[in-house]
């Protein structure tokens, strides 16, 4: 299992192997890292280098693509709001701030981000804790359940609170008689669906916290007599407390992140990653714009620095030796059923919502004539097929590329010694804290004009969902290095081979697990994204996502939610695909991440 | 490999056949399909095209002046296409197939763009909710202030939408800037949300999400009764202002002619005649005019000043974001 322990990780998805968890004992990563360096930093690393030219290229262009793909955006919003006339300058953030238009949607994100953390990462804890600490039913109903939401496009839930509570929605409409009045556009209705979106990520930081305390310590209270309250209060809940905190951190990143809820329930509610857009697209103000997307980014940064370099340094997860298999759970009826039944809510409300989902898209015409019909899907399959046909192509492109450029620099950070290699991870995962708001308007700006004019190829689309959601891979590549020994690849290096002979033969064959799970994290975020992408979108291309979010604009609510279903049998069948794969090459390793998972249960 | 293949995914698109014609269109993309699709069949010319506001249309051709991906503007108010030349986006095209017809302000006077379709600002009103409240129809700009509407209207945002600007306009043109602002003021208490699509509204007020949308009135019938909605249209007494959609060729387009069959094909009676499915009024004499479409002769209509409008959208959309705060 990859877990955060070691520090490295900010993902919030974490891949979990089928290994017995007795098993995954590994050195904390900065142990094995400075021992590592401390081993081979020798005068001759850079001498070494340069005796394999194909290794130096390697770096290189590696640094070059960062610097062009994910550093050089950045710097261009930087350059066009802090310059004026040639001159650095803050007029435009004293402009900024001197309107109520725009200081409004940053007190409205933060407030909204602070809100759905918390809230999401309590649900996320109660399934978490249910599914590891106690003995319900059901268990891996509700493991699908908790993780249905990363594979879904972020903006379904919107969808599903209008076609539930809206006016004419079914809760209000069919089952309230209109008894009560949904306030869904705006706070309230955000926080509900991002909540249900984002607490996934919560219940998978946390289900790796709790499955990794030693169950030996609450085993040793038991036996001194604590009670299991007792023990959940004083021991677990403390040990936990790391990882509640990273869950509302990344929590809170996704929040001020989010483009597609927004954009279709944010109502008067503005917030700053759909103002940005509409200051750039609405008012064609270029510099207000990104100067926005500053604002945006400056929570998000510090949300991921706290993260990386200071909650996660403070793990307490206990790693020693070998774990005692028994683990005690909790089994008094009142409490077990009690937290079953809470589980059980939940889970029916986030069922409630895919599924209004899928019987919106057979209705005729929501809200005025119900009758059931294939329609939708026909328009899906007819107007909406150059679309579907662009992002599939789009993602196929853009995924093993993301792929084997994640194993390439996870390969280069752990094993490799150069100059700014700690730069080169950094950068790698600057992508995943950047909102992708930020990331869209940092493309136009950088690649709108020679040298480098790429907008309105397919390439600018591409080179977005590469850099996008390298992290991810590159995360899960760096924590699978770690756990195997480099001694495989030095014998090869001693019998002859270079390095990309040995990256290609013995390195990616034995990371071959994370690289899949890479792909497979790579395509969905490829099919579901939009923030970034709605940016540079263009005749010749175009995105499924942008044709849902054009529909709900329109409220052609039963065409949006046909498109959203097929969306989400594309990425069930993708998965399968790639599991399938692994099962088939990825040698005796069982990948068991849960979105293959979600598809077999289905 | 990785950088070889991002190498080779980057060439090939670049360059590109001639043959197509690249398009924004700020029609409906349901609405936009019938014509692109019977222009297809009629020249043979292929069509790509990418739906998206007026507004955000002007900005996409704005950045990428040096780089005109497009070359055809389709749709969208003629105040749009106003701006559009004053930024020195747009080249002029003087259609023989327009020329009898398109006098006065139906075109650009110097043919920077051509107008092929004629609509007026009405409320889309959802007749459920005007039942059971026992209220009637809003029938003036006053009416709106009403307190029964409170929370019950929608618009689009003034900068995201031809539709909202054109409102936003003619109530200058209507009462004076100063008072038009100050009566702005009261209607945002009214209002339940901005939408970025002008039609979008309409919807809403069928869905009974809202009880009155603010649109066009092809937008009113088009996505309200027509689609089955009960939405029934009212327009101001005071009167109203309305838009003379057009279409332009964009400086630079690497497709003129491409463009310019367009735009004589959009004028012909063949062409005209197809915008009964969507409820706007053509400019062709000779084209068929859809049964209860609105007509200019059937409301009050203001003397809209275009140019106007045009010239003073940035400065009018910076007023109201200081004023309305969104």
């Amino acid at each position: 299992m990859v877990s955060d322990r070691e520090g490295g990780g900010i993902s919030p998805l974490r891949w979990h192997f089928d290994e017995p968890p007795n098993e995954e004992v590994f050195p904390p990563m900065i142990r094995t890292k400075r021992f590592v360096a401390a081993l081979r930093r020798t005068p001759s690393d850079l001498k070494r280098l340069f005796q394999e030219p194909l290794l130096l290229m390697g770096i290189l262009l590696v640094n070059v693509f960062l610097f062009l793909f994910v550093v050089l955006p950045l710097f261009k919003i930087f350059q066009l709001s802090f310059e004026d006339n040639g001159r650095f300058s803050l007029q435009v953030f004293v402009d900024l701030m001197s309107k109520r238009y725009n200081v409004q949607p940053l007190i409205h994100s933060l407030t909204l981000g602070v809100a759905v953390s918390i809230l999401g990462t309590l649900i996320g804890f109660i399934f978490a804790y249910a599914i590891t600490r106690v003995d319900i039913p059901w268990k891996r109903f509700f493991t699908v359940t908790a993780t249905f939401p990363i594979i879904a496009p972020p903006f379904m839930m919107s969808l599903s609170a209008i076609l539930l509570f809206g006016k004419q929605g079914f809760v209000s409409k069919m089952i309230l008689r209109e008894m009560i009045q949904f306030k869904i556009y705006g706070f309230w209705g955000l926080l509900v669906v991002e909540t249900l979106t984002y607490f996934s990520t919560a219940y998978l930081t946390l289900y790796g916290v709790l499955q990794a305390i030693d169950p030996a310590l609450e085993d040793a209270a038991l036996d001194l007599g604590a009670s299991k309250g007792k023990i959940f209060r004083s021991i677990t809940l403390p040990l936990a407390t790391p990882g509640i905190a990273s869950a509302i951190l990344l929590i809170f990143s996704q929040s001020l992140a989010d483009f597609g809820n927004p954009m279709i329930l944010a109502g008067n509610y503005t917030i700053l990653a759909t103002q940005a857009y509409l200051t750039i697209v609405g008012m064609y103000n270029m510099k207000g714009g990104a100067a926005l997307a500053i604002l945006l980014l400056i929570p998000s940064l510090i949300a991921f620095c706290v993260q990386k370099y200071w909650v996660s340094r403070k793990s307490y997860v206990t790693v020693t030796g070998k774990p005692s298999a028994a683990r005690i759970k909790v089994d008094r009826p009142l409490t077990k059923y009690s937290i079953f039944g809470l589980c059980l809510l939940l889970a029916s409300v986030i069922f409630l919502f895919y599924g209004m989902i899928l019987f919106g898209s057979v209705v005729k015409l929501w809200g005025a004539n119900h009758s059931l019909t294939w329609d939708n899907y026909v328009h899906v399959f007819t107007i909406g097929w150059e679309y579907i046909k662009d992002t599939l192509l789009l993602s196929s492109i853009a995924t093993p590329i993301a792929g084997v450029l994640a194993m390439v620099i996870a390969f280069l950070v752990v094993r490799k010694n150069f100059p700014g290699k700690r730069l080169m991870e950094l950068v790698s995962l600057l992508t995943f804290a950047v909102p992708g708001t930020v990331v869209g308007i940092g493309y136009i700006l950088a690649f709108n004009q020679r040298p480098l004019l790429l907008t309105g190829t397919a390439a600018i689309i591409v080179l977005l969902f590469i850099f996008r959601d390298i992290a991810v891979g590159v995360q899960t590549g760096i924590a699978e290095l770690q756990q195997i020994d480099p001694s495989i690849e030095e014998a090869s290096t001693d019998l002859g081979a270079d390095s990309s002979v040995t990256f290609r033969r013995i390195t990616l064959p034995l990371i071959t697990p994370a690289f899949y799970a890479g792909l497979a994290f790579t395509f969905v975020k490829c099919m579901t994204a939009i923030s970034a992408v709605i940016f540079v979108v263009s005749g010749k291309w175009n995105l499924i996502t942008i044709a849902i979010l054009g529909s709900v604009e329109n409220s052609d609510l039963s065409q949006a939610a046909a498109f959203s279903v097929v969306i989400i049998i594309f990425i069930l069948l993708a998965l399968w695909l790639i599991q399938f794969l692994v099962n088939r090459l990825g040698g005796g390793r069982k990948l068991k991440f849960e979105k293959a998972e979600t598809l077999q249960s289905i | 490999m990785s950088v070889l293949l991002a190498l080779w995914v980057g060439t090939p698109v670049l360059s590109e056949a001639a043959d197509v014609l690249h398009m924004y269109t700020a029609l409906d993309p349901n609405e936009a399909k019938v014509y692109i699709e019977a222009f297809i069949k009629d020249t043979k010319i292929n069509v790509e095209w990418v739906r998206m506001s007026a507004g955000e249309v002007l900005t996409r051709l704005k950045a990428e002046a040096k780089n005109p991906q497009v070359s055809l503007w389709f749709g969208g108010p003629s105040t749009e296409f106003i701006a559009g030349k004053k930024e020195g986006l747009l080249v002029p095209y003087n259609s023989p197939v327009g020329a009898p017809f398109l006098k006065g302000n139906l075109k650009d006077a110097e043919d920077y763009w051509t107008g092929f379709y004629f609509g007026a600002i009405g409320f889309g009103n959802n007749t459920h909710w005007f039942e059971k409240n026992k209220v009637p129809y809003p029938t003036s700009w006053q009416d709106l202030l009403k307190p029964e509407f409170k929370g019950q209207i929608s618009i689009a945002y003034p900068y995201t939408s031809g539709t909202a600007f054109t409102t936003l306009a003619t109530v200058c043109m209507i009462m004076g800037e100063d008072k038009a602002f100050d009566y702005w003021k009261k209607l945002d208490a009214n209002i339940h949300h901005y939408n970025t699509s002008g039609s979008a509204c309409v919807t809403q007020a069928g869905l009974g999400e809202i009880a009155i949308g603010i649109a066009f009135s092809h937008d009113i019938l088009a996505k309200g009764s027509s689609k089955g909605y009960p939405v029934k249209g009212t327009f101001p007494s005071e009167g109203t202002g309305y838009e003379i959609g057009g279409l332009a060729l964009i400086k630079g387009g690497s497709e003129p002619e491409l463009g310019k069959k367009f735009i004589d094909w959009t004028l012909s009676k063949r062409a005209q005649d197809l915008m009964q499915v969507w409820f706007r009024i053509p400019l062709n004499p000779e084209a068929e005019i859809a049964a209860g479409a609105t007509k200019a002769a059937d409301v009050k209509l203001i003397n809209y000043d275009e140019e106007w409008a045009g010239n003073n959208n940035k400065r009018l959309i910076e007023k109201w974001r200081q004023m309305i705060g969104k």
